[in-house]
This record gives structure tokens, sequence and C-alpha cells, in this order.
């Protein structure tokens, strides 16, 4: 006979994923929550909880799988994203400057205040600016939500990632630039940054002009298309991580470059259908996983603080530009509301700038902190953003 | 309550009211943006009337009345303009087209206004499976007898509108071999097809729609939902069989058919309408609804039969001394193009070959609304 053993901390991830997905759903169902945020929120207990079994970063199956999750769903946020529109309607590209302008204004100013340096001034400024394109295309597409709300949050939300992105690796490189001696190092590095960004872009466009016409050489897309778009983001997350470019750029472009070349994903394929919803859990609660309580609690007055202040300009210049942009204010405000998700830590650990050296200050945690918060709150309020703008479908109505 | 009296009109005015789709330009499906629009649209004066529609992914115009082709066709533009303006502020894709080919009736939601929610509590699935766009044309009547003569006395063309205006050959995502499936739709419904037989006006309201009331069937004319009726609040009859076309030039010629029709009508040249008509009409609307310009109709007082195409050229040029008289020639110069190179939904079936997916055929939809004459080409919107 066969002798039984089991060995427990590889049994460890999967029990919590699947954990998380059945408390998801049940909360889901019994309190009309995203389950986003009962992912994040298991996630976060459980590896808090049991630290010794589950260590998320060192499982490198799990860190892959949260790649491509992530992947995935930047590249159905970009292909919702209608660059044609910020032409048409100026005041959409005006709201997002003036919304993330006047957040990184906020928090920079608070946050020294409060004491932080001027570089951890600048850094969570600029992380503070961004919202959470992962998470505000899961509510959206769970609701089924359609409206302005949800147009604006996701265009906004486009546009003020890429502005945190940016002016992340802008203040990085300007903070090398001030350390005496290290011109050429700056020098260097700023020419890294650019063509790292233009390569990853690059290749994003050479997918996006691919596999659509591969995808039409092959005949009748409609049915097949989806399944072709997710192997693709999955070769394209795999290759810029062995190449070391940057996947929320090259996911990101390669979703604007095919929504131009045409080809639709049908309704029923939204999420990249059971394979997108599967991976959500493993992004979500991976997403949480990497806090650590204590880390939280040191940057919990910080962070509180932060979140209020970035919060509260969102909804301020939201609801003041929303006549001019032509929706009411009340709708406005919602706008604002909805972009409340973050997704600093998804941005920082896919764009591999963990390794800082700065990452160990009660500052530094004001972020950790701000980001358990609205993984678990965000998504709420975004589904209550767009509840309130009568934007989800009417089980609520019935 | 009792039937309003039949109030006099301009003979041969005419309206136009189309029934609007609202596309997400991501995925193309319908999109429930009326609200947003219709706020948008109240910030400034609007040429002829938008209201709402009973689900919130469409939206229904209306010119006001009009007495000629071209007076119908500047306003129809300008109403088209504003509305391309208004949807670019909101990156949402307006077209024509008689269904929509791939939404899902389970997705759609109910505009809040009490009749809406009358009619959705009352027909359950119907209500919402009813998301499809029609183009109602109302021409003026000087007496409720001139309106019930008319309104049977077209019987026989009705076939006519069904093929000029078809485009809706895909439902639910699938091709139902139909030139317009839309119609089937409102076929689904207890008091659709054809009016009853009766041509005296006091017959009609004093007689018939009492009883219909006293039964409880039906409050109003609007809970009929015949191929014509008569619409006695505003003194005209409303053809309803028209899909929405993809184009509002074409929505212009077709009104302006009518009324070149109907001016030729009441010269009572014609044998006069009699119950039997009727033997062939569900035949005929058949016909029409599903070969198009092909289908086989049969002449209600000969029994000939011909083809929709032929029948149709036939009519145009014997009208081309009326449609002068009311300057809709260029309306009939259309009319005849399309019936001898294709209908919408032919237009429609081509783009689907061409862009491999129904998708294609909605973004071919909208380019086609903007502006007939620019060509679909793949661009983002």
């Amino acid at each position: 006979m066969t002798e039984f053993s089991m060995n427990i901390s590889q049994m460890a991830w999967p029990c919590v994923i699947a954990a998380a997905w059945l408390l998801g759903d049940i909360v889901n169902r019994s309190l009309h929550l995203p389950r986003i945020s009962v992912y994040a929120l298991t996630g976060f207990a459980l590896v808090n909880l049991f630290p010794a079994y589950l260590s998320p970063l060192d499982n490198h199956s799990l860190v892959l799988l949260a790649n491509i999750a992530f992947g995935l769903m930047l590249f159905e946020f970009a292909y919702r994203i209608n660059v044609r529109w910020l032409s048409l309607n100026p005041w959409i590209a005006i709201t997002g400057l003036v919304e993330a302008g006047a957040t990184f204004a906020t928090v920079y100013c608070v946050a020294l205040w409060y004491g932080s340096t001027q570089l951890m001034s600048l850094l969570l400024a600029a992380l503070a600016m961004s919202s959470s394109p992962a998470a505000i295309i899961r509510v959206i597409n769970e609701q089924r939500s359609s409206g302005q709300v949800s147009e604006r949050i996701l265009h906004l939300t486009a546009i003020n990632t890429v502005l945190a992105v940016f002016v992340f690796k802008l203040i990085l490189v300007y903070w090398t630039m001030q350390t005496p001696g290290d011109f050429l190092k700056a020098s260097a590095q700023s020419l890294n940054v650019m063509l790292v960004a233009c390569a990853s872009v690059l290749v994003g466009t050479v997918f996006g002009i691919l596999l659509p016409t591969i995808l039409r050489w092959r005949g009748k897309q409609a049915q097949d298309a989806t399944l072709g778009f997710a192997f693709a983001v999955i070769l394209l997350v795999a290759l810029t991580h062995a190449s070391n470019l940057s996947p929320v750029l090259a996911t990101l472009s390669f979703g604007l470059v095919a929504r131009h070349r045409r080809i639709s994903l049908g309704r029923t394929q939204r999420n990249f259908g059971i394979l997108g919803e599967l991976l959500a859990v493993v992004l979500f609660v991976f997403a949480a996983s990497t806090l650590a309580w204590t880390q939280v609690r040191a940057g919990l007055m910080l962070g509180s603080l932060l979140l209020v202040m970035r919060l509260g300009s969102k909804i301020v210049v939201t609801t003041l530009l929303a006549p001019a942009s032509g929706i009411s204010m009340r709708k406005g405000l919602l706008s604002g509301l909805g972009l409340a998700p973050v997704s600093v830590f998804l941005i920082l650990n896919l764009e591999q700038t963990n390794s800082l050296g700065i990452a160990t200050t009660n500052e530094w945690y004001a972020l950790f902190a701000m980001t358990l918060i609205l993984e678990i709150a965000g998504p709420i309020l975004t589904h209550l953003a767009l509840y309130l703008a009568k934007e989800t479908p009417e089980e609520q109505e019935q | 309550m009792p039937l309003v009296d039949f109030n006099k009109s301009d003979a041969l005015s005419v309206g136009v009211e189309l029934e609007l789709q609202l596309v997400n330009l991501s995925d193309f499906d319908l999109t429930a943006a009326s609200p947003d629009l219709l706020h948008l649209l109240a910030k400034r004066p609007f040429p002829g009337n938008v209201t709402p529609e009973i689900t919130q992914s469409m939206i229904e115009i209306c010119t006001d009345v009009q007495t000629t082709h071209e007076g119908i066709l500047q306003q129809l533009l300008a109403i088209r303009d504003t509305l391309v303006h208004a949807a670019d502020v909101l990156n949402i894709g307006i077209c024509g087209g008689g269904t929509h080919p791939f939404q899902k009736w389970t997705d759609r939601k109910i505009f809040s206004k009490p009749r809406f929610e009358q009619v959705s509590a009352l027909y359950g699935y119907l209500a919402k499976q009813f998301t499809i766009f029609g183009q109602h044309v109302h021409i003026g009547c000087t007496s409720g007898d001139d309106a019930l003569f008319l309104l049977h006395a077209l019987n026989r063309y009705v076939p006519h509108f069904i093929a000029l205006s078809a485009s809706s050959p895909y439902v639910q995502g699938g091709d139902t071999l139909f030139n317009s499936a839309r119609l089937n739709s409102v076929y689904a419904f207890p008091l659709s097809g054809r009016a009853p037989y009766l041509l005296n006006w006091d017959e009609f309201a004093h007689g018939y729609f009492s009883k219909m009331e006293k039964t409880g069937v039906v409050k109003s004319m609007k809970d009929f939902y015949w191929d014509i009726r008569p619409k006695p609040e505003y003194g005209t009859i409303e053809l309803r069989v028209c899909d929405t076309p993809l184009n509002v030039e074409r929505a212009a010629a077709l009104a302006a058919y009518l009324q070149v029709l109907c001016a030729y009508l009441l010269e009572r040249r014609e044998p006069p309408p009699e119950e039997d008509d009727y033997l062939v009409y569900n035949y005929n609307r058949f016909q029409a609804c599903r070969f198009g310009f092909d289908g086989v109709t049969v002449h209600p007082k000969t029994y000939a039969n011909t083809v929709l195409r032929e029948d149709i050229l036939a009519s145009l040029n014997r009208l081309k001394s009326h449609a002068t008289k009311l300057g809709a020639e260029a309306a009939l110069t259309h009319l005849s193009e399309v019936a001898r190179t294709g209908n919408d939904a032919q237009y429609l079936r081509q783009q689907y070959q061409e862009s491999g997916s129904p998708e294609g055929m909605v973004h071919s939809a909208i380019h086609m609304f903007r502006d007939r004459r620019r060509r679909t080409r793949w661009v983002a919107m």
C-alpha cells in the first residue's frame, strides 16, 4: 500500500485562490459587493495570518499568472479607449490632465506637510495620480454597466495611469541627476528609460498590427478571436519580461492598436470569458497579498489622509468640469468617485522598480495602507458610482 | 376614454419619425445611452423633436410638419448633424437599421417612464425584444373618412415600403434570411397586423374603438400595433412598416414616395379598397419581408403574380407626374435606383462578408448614417 503524505505548503496557494473565489461569490450574491474586493481582502488576510506558507513574491508561477492576468486586463482596458474621442471632446483630456495634476499637487503638499522628504512626496504624489485600470475594467464588465460615467472612468483612468508611470520615471531620473557626480549615470538612465518605453510601445504596436492581420487572413474571426488575443497577450507579457521591457506600456499599446485595426471581441468574450474570470481571482488575491499588516499599520495615518485628499481632488475637478464636457455635475461627481481604485503596486511590481532602496520608510508605508484600503474599498466605490448613475443593469430595479 | 375627434390637417402634409440605435464604439453592441444623450441635446435647440424610446439604447427623432421632399430632407439632415455632433461629445455611435445584428434582448434596460414600465409589465420579454427600429411616416388628412380610405387603399403598396426600407437581416447574431426581420417582432404583439376594414370614421370611433375599449383590451390608439393606423389627434395616418434606413436621405425619399402615392390614391382612379384585398395581404407582406425585391406578390384585385421589384418600378414610373407636382422627382429617382441596385439589407450582408463579423455591419451602419457618400473605411471611432 502506498504511503499517503501531503506537502501542505504546495496546497496553500490553490486553497487561498479557491477560498477567495468562493467567498467572493457568496458576498457578491448576498451583499452585491464587487467580487474583486473580497478577493483582495481574502488574499491580504490569509497571507498575513499564515506568512510561513504563503509568500507571494517567491512563488514564480503565481507572479507569472498575475502578470498574465494583468496583461489581459490592460489589453481589454486599452481596447475600450477611443483616442479619437479625446480630440472630438477635448474636455475629456483636459479633465484627465487637470484631475491628475490636482491630485499630484494635493498629495505632494500633504505629504510634505506631514514631514516626508521632497523625493518621497514627489513619488507618492505621482503614484496617487493613477487609478486602477484592472479594477475599473473588472467592475465595469462585472456590472455590465454602460453610460457616461463608465466611459469617463475608463478614459480618465487611461490618462492618469499613463501620466503616473511617466511622471514617476521622470522623478526617478530627476532624483539621480540631483545626486552629485552622477550626471553621466543619470543621462544614461534617462536614455534607457526612454528606449525601454519606446521599445515597449513598438512591440505592442507590432502585435496590434500582426494579430488582426493573421486573424483576418484566417477568415471569419467572430467565433475565435478571443483565444487568439489571449495567446497574443500571454506571449507579449512573456516577451516583455524576458527582454526587460514594460509590460504595462506594451499591453496598453497592443490594445489601442488592435482597436484601431477594428477587430471586435464579441460580447460573450468580455473579460476573456472563463479564462479572464479565473485569472482575475489570482491577480486580485496576489495584489493584496504582497502587502504586510505591519507595514500597513505603520502607514495607516498618512495613507488615510492621502486617500481622502486624493479622492477629494479627483471629485472636485471632475464635478466642476462636467458641464463643459457635456454631462451633469452629478455625473461628473460620480465619475470622480468611480476613479477611487488604485493600482500602484501592480505598476511598481510589473515595472520591476521594487529595488529602489527607499521602500522602508514610514511615508512609503502610507502607500501600502492606501493601496490596501483602496484594493478593498475602491471597487466598492466604483460600483456605487455606477449604481447611483443608473448605469448598471436593472437587477437592482426589479 | 372615448377616441378624440379626428383633427383635420393639411392634405398630404408629412411628418417623419425615426427610431435610432445607440451603439458602444468599443464593441458595437447597443448601449444604454439615451438619458445622457437627451440630457446633452436638451441644452441646445433641436431641429424637430427628440424623445426617449422604450429601451435606453434607442431614441426617436421626428420632423416638424413638412409639405415637400426637400423640406423633409433638409430637416432630417439638420437633425442628423445635431445628433452626430452630440454623439461625438459622448463617445457613442448612432445608426439606422431595423434591428441591431447581435444585441441580446436580456441586456436591455427599460427607460424609466410610466407607459414603458406598464408595457414592460404587460408584455414581459416582448417589450425588451421590441428593441427594433422603425421609420414611421405620417400623412395629413382632411377628414377621418379620407384617413380610413387611404389606410385601406395603401394595403397593396405596403410590401413596397417593406422592401425599399428593409435593413434588418440579422437578429441576435444570426442571419435570419429575411430582408426585414423586424416586422416578425412586431407580429408577436396581439394587436398587430392590419386595421379592421372600416371606411367610415364614425363607425370606427364610436363602433369599433368603443367596443374594444369596453373589452378593457385597449385604452388608446397607442395600444394598436397595426401596420398603418390613424392618428386622430394629429389628423394623420401613420405608416409603420418601414425599417429605419441606414441614412436619412432614404428616409426622406420613402416619406416622399408615400406622399406622392397618397396624392395619386386620393384621385380615386384605382378600384376602391375592399375587405377581400386582405386575402393576399399577409402573404404579400411575408414575401416582401423574406425576399425583399425578389419577393413575388399577388395583386389583390387581379391575382396576378408580380416580382416586387417590377411592381415597385412600375409604380414609381406611374407616379412621375404626381411627383413633379409635389417636387419629389429626386426621391423617386433615388428609390428606383435602390430597387435596381439593392436595399440596405443587401448592403449589410455585403458588409458582413467584407468585414467577417456582425460588428463590421454596425461599424458600416454608423458611417452610413453620418454621411452616405463617405465610403466605409476601417478607421478608429
